[in-house]
């Protein structure tokens, strides 16, 4: 408690610090971007895929840095203390809304002013192609039959497709028996060597096993039917009202001036719709959703407030 | 097979290329380079420098950063040797003999031995990717939850008295290990377990901390703790003609090779940390099967030649599942696998069909990567050994820079360097008191996998311990640790029914 207090009067006590900045000026040096996770991952990707292509429309270099630890706690911690001058973005994930709500964290997302959202990627469920369940209503079927008997996989306890996994559970009216593991990676190797029944995923994971026939989507969550896969129906389409994902996009530390918030924004924005980005995005098999600084702060002030009432439900 | 030898050819067509071979000559490079370095391991160098391939085609930026991966476990035994510090896990064992035979003036053979264990491993780990893969990876997949569990059982009473010290001490040390590694987030529920409300304890305690501050600082301290004149006196170095290894070296050395490059080959197919499993294992069978075990802790070169070879043909194993299976087991491949999606490639069951030149050109220039590795470490390794010249007054100080910098860099977080200075402190307290060091470590890296596998098995088991019981490969592993604790008890029984008998 102390910790926290101490950090938002630090935080105060910095927003305070920041000269007033004139945009026409910025920026004079590279701008970065925190990313709470190790390299590698999803997150990582994309953004060194975005800070490539956004150097040249911003005038100066964007430089990622990995800052990983406590399921994405340092690197928020230290991208919340940042200068607001516009020099020190951070990536916001899903898990930025879910991980006030577990452990006792300095950190929400008032504590920063949204930028940009960049992409929002469905979650699925796989299972494989061999899974006694042709389809989702076999599958539902057989669960409320055998109440907690299905193992779901899922990439990490608390983590964003647990609380999928969970939410979808509630709004089907079944129980799963929920499986976490390391990562996603982890997971679907799990449900390939067939000791799991199905996992709980957010592309790119598994896209490629599904591709190769080995794995099949059988619930999805998304709003409408994906490009690569136009044969598989949502979850919606089934009648159960229910569609989840995480989104990505960045956030600056509360204070930045408005007018440097703006000139990163349209320099992301130029960055998302350049053709080599566009390209790779697209090989990453991930959804590219833009959102505006406003937009973006509604949608994590929403998820903020539906991830509370789910921890809460389930710690009960 | 034939088939596999056409491709590979054909491979070698595409590896041989000007561009590619220099993309192999800068990965075999800089892999060194951050082998050498402490903290700076090749998760971090290949993701450094993913950005730089983004001008090339896919094949040669996966050539340049597999070189970087696999060059960097060259380079990783170096600071062990001359140091005491190691830099990442693979090469924590070789501190215990690389170091005793550097102060005994020995520096320049077993850093070359290192070299050579880590090149024949290199090219036999090839062999077995060419011609084994598909089967291998479809094996892999048989180990769930109950499997890795009983493995790792297997693994940590097997392994956890490696040094061959006292039983109880090294228990105690494990246990040690096994307490340090529940700090952080609790992988089955993501509730903190024992960080005081600190943020940075969240993400649990640093491996490379421990292993620095254990080994390296710890070191440091005992040799301040010495009589003054002592810290006057340079290591015994070498006459010139003894810093590459002697006939009799290698003879000794080829056994622990071929065995490491077995051992380590096999357990890089299992997904974790197979670094670590694969250079305990080895240290553990030539300790186990050598003519003279007591030479081992004072600077037996099998004890360095072993180990060395184990972690260079896991390296290889490690990426069996990544082109087969488009899975990573292990860190370092993870990353290789976000360079692929960078480049549009696809990693996943189907890459070897849609792109056989990606695949088989890469693969030949592991080939090419690893005989470019060895011409660079061998003419090194009088420039390494010549460190020790430094008087001890200088060069300690020194290593405590380099370890504070190597430290810093592995997540560029200040916490770490004060953990890894804590980690000095007890390492100090450590070895004045004759407790081991690797018992520790080990337990540090298997204590949270096997926590988690423990607790998955159970869960899909509904709480049934049969699971571990009722799966063939899990109690095959279970039934092995078994005959391991028994195997002394008859041995000894045996062998006083035979002084009887006589």
């Amino acid at each position: 408690m102390g910790m926290e207090r101490k950090m938002v009067a630090m935080a105060l006590f910095f927003s305070l610090l920041a000269v007033p900045l004139h945009a026409a000026e910025f920026p004079t040096k590279e701008v970065q971007i925190i990313i709470p996770w190790a390299a590698g991952g999803a997150t990582d990707l994309i953004f060194r895929a975005l800070a490539a292509t956004t150097g040249k429309y911003l005038g100066k270099a964007v430089v990622v840095v990995n800052r990983p630890g406590g399921g994405g706690a340092v690197g928020y911690t230290e991208g919340m203390q940042a200068k607001p001058d516009g020099y020190t973005l951070t990536s916001a994930v899903t898990p930025l809304t879910i991980l006030p709500h577990q452990v006792s964290t300095a950190f929400t997302y008032r504590n920063f002013e949204p930028v940009i959202n960049v992409v929002s990627d469905p979650s699925m469920f796989l299972v494989r192609s061999d899974a006694p369940w042709k389809s989702l209503k076999e599958f539902l079927d057989y669960a409320k039959k055998n109440p907690s008997m299905i193992t779901v996989g899922n990439s990490g306890a608390g983590g964003g497709v647990h609380l999928v996994a969970l939410a979808f559970e509630r709004a089907a009216g079944v129980r799963f028996n929920h499986i976490p593991f390391s990562g996603g990676g982890p997971s679907v190797t799990a449900l390939l060597g067939g000791h799991v029944n199905a996992v709980s995923v957010s592309p790119p994971e598994g896209i490629s096993h599904v591709q190769a026939g080995k794995l099949k989507i059988l619930a999805l969550f998304s709003e409408k039917r994906l490009e690569m896969f136009p044969d598989v129906p949502t979850v919606k389409e089934q009648g159960i009202d229910f569609a989840m994902g995480m989104w990505r996009g960045l956030i600056a530390p509360k204070g930045t001036p408005p007018d440097v918030i703006k000139k990163l924004h349209d320099a992301f924005k130029r960055g998302m719709d350049d053709p080599v980005f566009l390209k790779n995005a697209k090989d990453m098999a991930v959804n590219l959703h833009y959102l505006g600084p406003e937009a973006f702060g509604k949608l994590m002030a929403a998820d903020h407030e539906f991830y509370g009432k789910l921890v809460k439900e389930i710690k009960k | 097979m034939f088939e596999s030898i056409q491709h590979l050819l054909s491979g070698f067509t595409i590896a041989t290329t000007a561009q590619n071979l220099l993309y192999c000559l800068v990965g075999a490079i800089v892999g060194t380079i951050i082998g050498v370095l402490p903290g700076i391991g090749p998760i971090a160098g290949i993701a450094l420098l993913i950005p730089a391939t983004f001008g090339v085609n896919a094949t040669s930026a996966i050539i340049m950063l597999a070189g970087i991966y696999y060059g960097a476990m060259y380079g990783g035994s170096t600071t062990s040797i001359l140091l005491n510090v190691p830099g990442e896990t693979a090469s924590v064992i070789t501190c215990i003999d690389g170091y005793q035979m550097a102060q005994k003036g020995r520096a320049g053979p077993a850093l070359a031995i290192c070299a050579i264990g880590s090149f024949i491993a290199g090219s036999l780990g090839i062999l077995g990717l060419v011609f084994l893969a598909p089967p291998l990876a479809e094996a892999a997949l048989a180990f769930g939850p109950p499997e890795y569990f009983s493995l790792m059982v297997f693994g940590f009473i097997v392994l956890s008295n490696v040094t061959g010290g006292s039983l109880l001490k090294s228990l105690m040390m494990a246990v040690v290990g096994l307490i340090i590694g529940t700090i952080g987030l609790d992988p089955v529920t993501g509730d903190a377990r024992f960080t005081f409300g600190s943020v940075s304890l969240l993400g649990g305690i640093e491996f490379v901390a421990v292993a620095i501050g254990l080994f390296g600082i710890g070191e440091v301290l005992i040799n301040v703790h010495q009589p003054q004149e002592l810290l006057d006196q340079k290591v015994l170095v070498p006459r010139l003609r003894e810093l590459y290894p002697s006939l009799q070296d290698l003879r000794r050395s080829i056994g622990a090779i071929l065995r490491g490059t077995g051992i380590g080959f096999g357990v890089g197919l299992v997904p974790g940390p197979a670094p670590v499993i694969a250079t305990y294992a080895s240290y553990m069978t030539e300790r186990r099967i050598s003519k003279h075990p007591e030479m081992f802790g004072k600077g037996a070169i099998e004890g360095v030649a072993g180990p060395e070879s184990a972690n260079n043909s896991a390296c290889q194993a490690a990426f069996i599942p990544l082109f087969v299976l488009g899975i990573p087991f292990a860190p370092p491949t993870a990353i290789l696998l976000g360079a692929l999606l960078i480049h549009g490639v696809t990693p996943g069951p189907m890459l070897i069909g849609q792109h056989p030149e990606l695949f088989w050109g890469v693969i030949a220039s592991m080939y090419i990567g690893n005989f470019i590795l060895l011409v660079l470490n061998l003419p090194f390794v009088p420039l390494f050994a010549n460190i020790l010249r430094i008087p001890k007054r200088m060069l300690l100080p020194l290593i405590i820079l380099f370890c504070i910098t190597g430290m810093f860099t592995v997540n560029n977080s200040v916490f770490d360097i004060w953990m890894m200075l804590v980690f000095g402190a007890l390492g100090f307290l450590m070895r004045k008191w004759a407790y081991e060091g690797a018992p520790l470590l080990l337990a540090l890296v298997l204590g949270p996998k096997l926590e988690v596998a423990f607790r998955q098995s159970l869960m899909i088991s509904h709480g049934d311990f049969g699971i571990f019981f009722g799966r063939p490969v899990s109690l095959a592993f279970l039934a092995g640790t078994i005959v391991f604790l028994l195997f002394p008890l008859v041995r000894l029984a045996f062998q006083k029914r035979k002084k009887g008998g006589e």
